[in-house]
């Protein structure tokens, strides 16, 4: 499940090169730290996807809205000379790291339950066949 | 109905929203990306400490511009012998190949041999003190080193085997020397072609360009003369963007 959100970031790095339409200047600078914002977000909802807690709208509106604030601070700290920007960089690698931690603690605990529980079966089919087989003289 | 919509489980439904603003987010670093469309309107906005580290750029570019380099060497070689080669039928076009060729060796378009002198500036080695400043060559030094060879009388020099051609700039950026717009770092070796005495009496002058750094490590400086050396071609760009050269006017005389 994981795979397909890397999956169609990956198409939309094809489509943004097809585009061919770097951003330059200080707009560049303003949507490079727009996309740690966005990169935290999609981080964000594939975590709370695998913690079961996932919402369409606030995924969304969380894209949205951390976008924007990600850019104004940005767009503000250049206005009162103040390397704001810095701040968002620092808080959201922060929030990158603590999702990226989250979402790998998901995926394993995922595997190591769906191995458990294959365990259990396979003991369970087991002993069920031991019981049959006490169960059944017939068959020595 | 919707195909999908069965073989997604409940636990499942943040796949396509998220998937859909992941392809949004790709589009989005790829704009934000520095390429070499972009990279120069960008790279002033960064950090000083983050512009020094790239301000030397990724090595392929570095191994491309040297590419570039040999090759534009290459071409001009192969024009200066077509030049050559169209010259030798008649006494007009020889004579105008000749005015030609010397414009080029003015220009710094040609290679260069002679005798001269190779100065060679490099970082004291000395334990650091409270003058570091002036324990390292800055661009000040290799700018006056250059400008003094001129004055004496220097045909061609080179800076790291950068030829300094009429539009060359000696500059640095953070603790980098650039020279034609390319790094060059200590040892320095400023190669000058003219008369080797003339060179050498101009640089020894007592209070002149050198005795300065001299005066705090005399390691700092080495001069060699040469009897023969080849100075490279300039490979920098030709272009004029903005002058042009009036026409013309009056009558030929006869």
């Amino acid at each position: 499940m994981i795979l397909i959100p890397i999956l169609a970031v990956l198409i939309g790095v094809i489509i943004g090169l097809l585009m061919h339409h770097p951003f330059t200047g200080n707009l560049g600078q303003y949507l490079a730290v727009g996309c740690l914002a966005g990169l935290d977000t999609v981080c964000g909802g594939i975590r709370s996807g695998y913690e079961g807690k996932f919402h369409t709208d606030i995924f969304v509106s969380g894209f949205i809205t951390n976008l924007v604030i990600a850019i104004s601070m940005a767009w503000l700290g250049d206005r009162i000379y103040i390397d704001l920007y810095q701040a968002v960089a620092l808080v959201l690698g922060w929030r990158i790291f603590t999702n990226l931690s989250l979402i790998r603690r998901s995926i394993l605990n995922q595997w190591r339950d769906a191995r458990e529980r294959r365990r259990q079966e396979e003991l369970a089919k087991q002993s069920r066949a031991s019981s049959a087989n006490l169960g059944d003289p017939a068959s020595n | 109905m919707n195909p999908f919509a069965k073989r997604i489980k409940p636990q499942d439904n943040w796949v396509i929203p998220v998937s859909i603003l992941g392809v949004v987010l790709g589009i989005m670093f790829t704009s934000a990306w520095v390429t070499q469309q972009n990279r120069p309107t960008r790279l002033g906005l960064t950090d000083p400490s983050q512009e020094q580290r790239i301000a030397l750029g990724p090595i392929d570019l570095q191994q491309k511009n040297a590419q570039l380099a040999q090759e534009v060497a290459r071409l001009r070689d192969e024009k200066t012998r077509l030049e050559n080669s169209v010259a030798t039928q008649t006494g007009s076009s020889k004579l105008l190949n000749q005015e030609l060729q010397a414009a080029k060796e003015f220009a710094c378009l040609t290679d260069v041999e002679g005798p001269g002198v190779v100065v060679t500036l490099r970082d004291s080695q000395k334990p650091v003190t409270e003058y570091v400043q002036d324990q390292i060559i800055h661009d000040g030094d290799v700018l006056r080193v250059v400008n003094e060879l001129w004055n004496a009388g220097a045909n061609a020099i080179s800076v790291n085997n950068n030829r300094v051609a009429p539009t060359t700039a000696i500059r640095c950026v953070g603790s980098t020397i650039l020279v034609n717009n390319t790094p060059v770092a200590s040892p320095i070796a400023v190669r000058a072609i003219g008369d080797p005495a003339t060179l050498l009496g101009a640089l020894n002058l007592p209070g002149g360009v050198l005795s300065e750094i001299r005066s705090t490590d005399p390691a700092m400086v080495q001069i060699d003369t040469v009897s023969e050396m080849t100075i490279s071609a300039f490979t920098g760009s030709t272009q004029m963007k903005f002058s042009k050269v009036p026409p013309v006017t009056g009558k030929l005389s006869p």
